[in-house]
């Protein structure tokens, strides 16, 4: 699943270890979160959109074929 | 956690001590008895070492508040949790392969029906312990 993730974290100039412990996470977490490699549970996606002040759908992009 | 440790290295040093003690000591022994000493000296290894390196790594980690926290982390990690259950799922399922090949070998090298038997009631239990997580697990989620 496509997400805007890094780009949100660049822009409000986060480290990803920074993320990585608010979220409670490994920093390798967050890496393979803005590869697309892994898809987060629902309460880490809604904690990660707690955290930017957004909605999940905001952040993730939920494509048809992309599964 | 820590009382656990201690108790299960002490349990391991005193099995340890005992085999060791019986190695010396024991003599015109025959069956079991005389692998016991063995298998005594194997096991109190086994537990004196669990249980020394979980009392050490737990004594090296207690001083650092950060590395702690960050261990914790690690350890509750989601992404970490799943991979850890994909790769056990991936290991039973080659398990399951194995364990069917090597009944098979045995079967065809003749040997001791016990130990045919034994071998199948292990996996016949491997797969009900999976089939009851199954049933458990679809109850509840």
């Amino acid at each position: 699943m496509k997400n805007k993730l890094e780009e949100l974290r660049k822009e409000r100039g986060i480290k990803q270890e920074e993320l990585a412990e608010a979220m409670e996470v490994s920093r390798q977490t967050i890496g393979s979160l803005e590869n697309g490699r892994y898809n987060p549970s629902i309460l880490l996606a809604f904690k990660l959109a707690r955290y930017f002040e957004m909605s999940i759908e905001d952040i993730f992009i939920y494509e048809e074929d992309s599964e | 956690m820590k009382k656990t440790d201690y108790l299960i290295t002490g349990i391991g040093f005193v099995i340890l001590g005992i085999g060791l003690y019986m190695v010396k000591t024991l003599e015109n022994v025959q069956g079991v008895i005389l692998t016991l000493p063995y298998i005594l000296v194997g096991t109190g290894c086994g537990s004196f070492g669990y249980g020394m390196s979980n009392i050490i790594s737990k004594k090296a980690i207690s001083k650092d508040v950060k590395l702690q926290k960050q261990m914790e982390i690690e350890e509750n990690d989601e992404r970490n949790i799943a991979i850890t259950n994909k790769s056990k799922a991936k290991a039973y399922d080659l398990m399951t392969f194995v364990f069917g090949i090597v009944m098979l070998i045995f079967a065809l090298m003749n040997i001791d029906m016990v130990a045919i038997l034994l071998l199948v009631a292990a996996y016949l239990l491997v797969h009900i312990y999976a089939i009851y997580y199954r049933l458990k697990y679809e109850k509840e989620m």
